[in-house]
């Protein structure tokens, strides 16, 4: 057993490894595969009065073929933090479920909560971890990880690339395939919409995603748009100094009426 | 070698348990009730944390050496993590973190004559993952372990785990709410404490029981108060998320306390 308290340390010694060999003849963009990789796509989180907003779109997407509709790319990974995925769902989830559980384990056996700058550390280094993956194409995890610091009263968001490099954002993020379309949009609406994100209300955030959602999915075949006929709404939670909470489908409905129609 | 002679391995191993439970014998017990709303622990503690959350449902208490307890504490958030990253949290059962874990664990320290043992009794509670299915374990300084429903306590001598369960179980606290389970089980805490301050128990099981009816178990409590302070923990299955392990707060333990301290 590991005596040094961390969970993924721990892991390793009972035998778990990352798929960190890189696989003969898979090139750069996963040319080579004998399938397509399947891929999350737009996630995106934003700032607001109470805390942060995330949100993510249900399509995952296979080459050209649409994989599945109904994609939970926002995931819960403490009382306080979410991460929302873009790019390999096989290795984003299994990240968050290491990254869930090392903050649980942590707290429980060391019986302190990990600090912030600890959490986006470990989350780092198993993102450089998968490097293997990633560099072949066809196992990168481009999260966002957004949280709420209880200490300096704020909610927090910060995005990673590739390699785990992390970085922190004032206002807002988005990644994934549908981000290109929506980044100068969220640039433009915090910058000279007269409402700057950190003030905005709960529900005009949330109003706010679910635009956003749209315009990616609009300009972006492999983001899954709300539609009424199949009403698979997006994925939405908020974070505050309360913990984090789902918006339920029928509220988003309402939302998405009052905002969309 | 110790082990090519049986009589001195039998002396090492007796040696052994009277020197554990010499060490044991002055520790403050933890009890374990099942009420209306969940699974409550209780002890008095002196000053550091006694009663732990191993997993989303699973709490453990301890009586014992300090680092001991640290050590099999932590070899059980280990083995819980293990399993509920390597299957899922609903593989996580009490019943494989003793029969797998502790239980083998303590008992091979206990044997190995050349090596200390555990100084540590633990209990441990498991709220059940549907309606029913809650369970108590015990796993005693040589390994030896028992399951319970309802109630279990471990005291600084083994006599109290009886005195104290019996105790609970004919308070009957299932449909207790919290204060009133958290008052039987102080009561049931005095009666072990009691047990582990006398210079001798009767052997014989009624004549112990017709001690401990003299005793004054609330006294012994209201005596502990002066220099210790209650712990409670619950295991409450209307909490909010996946772990339902929380320490009961101070002002719900105050007014229990303050009557007993009347």
């Amino acid at each position: 057993m590991s005596d040094g308290g961390d969970f993924f340390d721990l892991l390793k010694s009972e035998g778990y490894q990352f798929p960190a060999n890189v696989i003969a003849g898979v090139e750069g963009d996963g040319k080579g595969l004998p399938f397509h990789p399947t891929e999350g796509t737009t996630i995106l989180a934003l700032r607001y009065q109470d805390g942060v907003v995330v949100a993510g779109d249900r399509r995952a997407t296979a080459g050209n073929a649409v994989l599945y509709d109904r994609a939970d790319k926002v995931i819960p990974i403490d009382r306080h933090s979410v991460m929302a995925i873009s790019g390999s769902p096989a290795m984003a989830f299994e990240i968050a479920r290491i990254l869930e559980h090392s903050f649980q384990y942590h707290r429980r056996r060391q019986l302190q909560e990990m600090s912030i700058e600890a959490k986006l550390r470990r989350l780092s280094l198993l993102i450089r971890d998968n490097l293997p993956m990633a560099v072949q194409g066809i196992g990168a995890v481009i999260p966002i990880f957004a949280t709420y610091d209880t200490r300096g009263d704020v909610g927090r968001i910060y995005f990673y690339d590739a390699l785990g490099a992390q970085f922190e954002v004032t206002d807002f993020a988005t990644t994934g395939s549908g981000a290109a379309a929506i980044r100068g949009v969220m640039y433009y609406t915090n910058r000279w919409s007269g409402t700057p994100y950190p003030e905005l209300s709960r529900d005009d955030a949330v109003g706010l995603s679910l635009r956003l959602l749209f315009t990616a999915a609009e300009y972006d075949s492999a983001t899954g748009r709300y539609e009424r006929s199949t009403d698979i709404p997006p994925t939405v939670k908020t974070i505050t100094s309360e913990g984090q909470d789902d918006i339920g489908e029928d509220e988003l409905r309402d939302l998405h009426t009052r905002f969309l129609d | 070698m110790l082990l090519d002679e049986p009589y001195r391995f039998a002396e090492a191993i007796a040696n052994r348990r009277d020197y554990i439970e010499d060490q044991l014998r002055d520790g403050s017990p933890v009890v374990g009730v099942a009420f209306a709303d969940g699974l409550l622990m209780v002890t008095l503690k002196g000053g550091s944390q006694k009663l732990f959350e191993a997993y989303d449902r699973i709490g453990l208490g301890s009586v014992g050496h300090p680092t001991d307890i640290e050590k099999l504490r932590q070899s059980a958030v280990d083995l819980a993590h293990v399993i509920g990253f390597n299957y899922s949290d609903a593989d996580v059962t009490l019943q494989q973190i003793v029969h797998f874990g502790l239980g083998p664990a303590v008992k091979s320290a206990f044997d190995d004559v050349i090596r200390s043992p555990y100084i540590a009794r633990v209990l441990l509670a498991e709220l059940g993952q549907d309606d029913g299915g809650s369970s108590f374990f015990t796993v005693d300084y040589d390994g030896t372990f028992h399951r319970y429903e309802s109630a279990a306590a471990i005291g600084g001598v083994a006599e109290a785990d009886g005195l104290m369960r019996e105790h609970i179980l004919a308070a009957d606290p299932s449909s207790h709410a919290l204060s009133d389970a958290l008052s039987v089980a102080l009561d049931a805490w005095g009666l072990g404490r009691w047990a582990g301050e006398q210079d001798s128990l009767p052997p014989d099981e009624e004549e112990l029981k017709a001690a401990a009816s003299e005793a004054d178990a609330s006294a012994v409590v209201r005596e502990a108060l002066r220099t210790l302070e209650v712990e409670a923990v619950v295991l409450d299955p209307a909490g909010s998320g996946k772990t339902k392990f929380r320490h009961v707060e101070p002002e719900e333990i105050e007014s229990i306390v303050s009557s007993i301290r009347e």
